[in-house]
């Protein structure tokens, strides 16, 4: 099988996935005891208005032309009103989605360099007294509250050493003469939420590369360089990094769907302008356009990414190619 | 006869405390855990002063620790260590009734896929990879949102997402286990599905399952207490996530009142933590893919 033929198969397999996470959603917030006329239309409005908007929208219609419509207008971009804001979902999600993928990237780089060289050195050292304080502190990163963790980390290092801003994604009000200046800005605004959803997702990442740098490091070949008197040095760069690189890229695209999700409540912490604190707002609101569209951004981005990765993955591995 | 059988259940159990032993963690992980269960029964005995919301000292409000309060005290005038010690019972039911759902829903899925195989396999495996690409908070916050933010509500949101690595984990091993002999042989002699399942399947992956449940317990109690933070937790009973919630709420990061924000956090990290720690000890007695190892 080509790798055509490969990308193709996994892209009919996201759009099944993307069409039934759309039920989901669809269904989901209809299912809600009560009735689904509330979700939609603000409570604040008078009885005509309410029911110009019931026939606006088309909930006097059945369920099943409901869903199409739905579906319809989910394609066309449309994705509803919010109560609060009176902007379209789609624009109010979107806006904020560029703040969101900075964190999440930046923040993701720093786990990847760190578990990926933390688990070398654990597996390297496999069974000793540095192997094991890192299993033990990767455990408790990993049984922390995230958002715990990126609190006292705001709190030690901004409010009592004054290092960093305390909130936000940029100065608010500061006329930057250069766009080097707004860089650096975002930048140092940026690091601590970083840092803080980086190391809060190492406690599960660290575990994965270790495991799988073990099985490398268990190989014949791994043994026979080290009975050949192969240098250390030689030995990792070579023959362990080398070979590590399959397993290790498909980690890593793969865990990134799973951190789509992750960065709600850093951003609530850290009051970092992005879909998080969205969902967090509309959450307290009772926003439910709002929720019901970023949730479905999310997903979809989410189903993206594992194809990507699925993709990336076909693509190293000859195994797959050549089947 | 039956003496006989439970000398052979004694003889085993011995047998996995030895292996169990074995484990330092597991055994830290136990006496911390037992610990946290021994303060959560008996909460009105041990804490110090009493929690109720109009039960505090109004003259102290948000004191630092001191001899009188050794944690300090809250925006009400109570006593932190107080809140504490009642908090854990709440946190401990959630994760381990939200568990059993896991188990539940995530042995169902797991057994029935790899047990019957073919189409239905296909679909259950299907249904799976939907959960598992959905991101688990985003869903768990638009479900709890949905469906209003209590106790009950709680534990089914966080049951109803978290069962995927289960059913996963399951199935691999139930495939392996329907070719052997023994098996084979029970059907030759012309048993049920149901009958195989009941009485041969599930008593030989219930440790298993156990060892899975407890590693998910922790996660539970972790996705409670985030819920707790986002303003989905159950504001009438006191438990550490709503705490630490209370604590980020009055702005305690801005105004360093760590005495406030530190110690829940600490309690659910140790809880998580031991459940981990247990979880771990077991999976490596009681999963054939990681004793090779």
């Amino acid at each position: 099988m080509g790798i055509g033929k490969i990308i193709i198969k996994r892209a009919v397999n996201a759009i099944i996935l993307v069409f039934i996470v759309m039920t989901i959603n669809f269904f989901l917030f209809r299912l809600v005891p009560g009735n689904p006329v509330l979700m939609i239309i603000s409570p604040d409005m008078t009885m005509e208005a309410r029911q110009t908007l019931f026939i606006k929208y088309g909930l006097d219609k059945p369920l099943h032309i409901q869903y199409i419509n739905y579906i319809r207008e989910v394609f066309k971009g449309n994705l509803g009103i919010s109560f609060v804001y009176n902007r379209p979902v789609f624009d109010l999600v979107f806006e904020r989605v560029p703040a969101t993928i900075l964190l999440l990237l930046s923040s993701y780089i720093i786990t990847v360099i760190l578990s990926v060289a933390l688990g070398l050195v654990a597996a390297w050292k496999r069974g000793s007294k540095f192997d094991i304080s890192l299993i033990v502190s990767g455990l408790s990163l990993h049984s922390m509250p995230t958002f715990w963790m990126g609190g006292l980390l705001l709190m030690y290092f901004s409010v009592n050493l004054g290092l960093f801003p305390i909130t936000g994604l940029s100065t608010p009000w500061l006329v930057h003469e250069n766009v080097y200046s707004y860089i650096k800005d975002i930048a140092y605004h940026l690091f601590l939420p970083m840092m803080a959803l980086g190391i809060g997702n190492i406690g599960g990442m660290f575990f994965i590369t270790r495991n799988s740098l073990l099985d490398i490091f268990s190989e014949d070949y791994i043994t026979t360089a080290k009975s050949l008197g192969l240098k250390d040095k030689t030995i990792l760069f070579h023959n362990v990094l080398r070979n590590a690189m399959l397993p290790l890229t498909t980690i890593i695209l793969i865990r990134l769907g799973f951190i789509i999700g992750g960065a709600v409540t850093t951003e609530m912490v850290f009051t970092w302008p992005g879909v998080g604190l969205l969902i967090y707002w509309s959450v307290l609101a009772q926003d439910y356009p709002v929720l019901q569209g970023a949730f479905l951004i999310i997903t979809i981005t989410a189903v993206f990414a594992n194809f990507i990765a699925e993709i990336v993955y076909g693509y190293l591995d000859p195994r797959i190619r050549y089947e | 006869m039956q003496k006989n059988k439970i000398k052979g259940y004694a003889r085993s159990i011995r047998k996995f405390w030895e292996q169990y032993k074995e484990s330092k963690l597991g055994i830290i992980g136990l006496f911390t855990l037992l610990f946290f269960i021994l303060v959560s029964t008996f909460p009105e005995v041990l804490a110090p002063y009493p929690v109720g919301v109009l039960q505090g000292d109004r003259k102290n409000l948000l004191q630092p620790p001191s001899s009188k309060y050794l944690l300090g005290t809250d925006e009400l005038g109570r006593d932190i260590l107080s809140i504490l010690i009642h908090g854990g019972r709440i946190s401990l039911l959630i994760g381990l009734f939200a568990t059993l759902i896991i188990a539940f829903i995530g042995t169902f899925i797991g057994v029935s896929a790899g047990y019957f195989g073919g189409k239905t396999e296909e679909l259950l495996m299907r249904l799976t990879d939907v959960f598992l690409v959905i991101p688990g908070l985003p869903l768990m916050i638009v479900m709890a949102s949905l469906l209003g933010a209590n106790f009950f509500n709680m534990i089914l949101v966080i049951g109803i997402t978290g069962w995927t690595g289960t059913a996963r984990v399951l199935r691999a091993q139930v495939l392996s286990l329907k070719e052997m002999p023994f098996i084979e042989s029970t059907r030759a002699i012309g048993a049920s599905d149901a009958r195989i399942i009941v009485w041969h399947i599930l008593p030989n992956v219930l440790p298993l399952i156990v060892a899975q449940a407890v590693l998910r317990i922790g996660g539970s109690i972790l996705s409670a207490a985030t819920l707790s933070f986002l303003g989905l937790g159950d504001s009438t009973k006191i438990s550490w996530g709503m705490t630490l919630s209370y604590a980020f709420g009055i702005g305690s990061i801005f105004n360093d009142y760590y005495w406030y924000i530190i110690p829940p956090g600490v309690c659910i990290t140790l809880i998580v933590l031991s459940f981990t720690f247990i979880g771990y000890a077991l999976d490596g007695i009681v999963n054939p893919r990681i004793r090779e190892r």
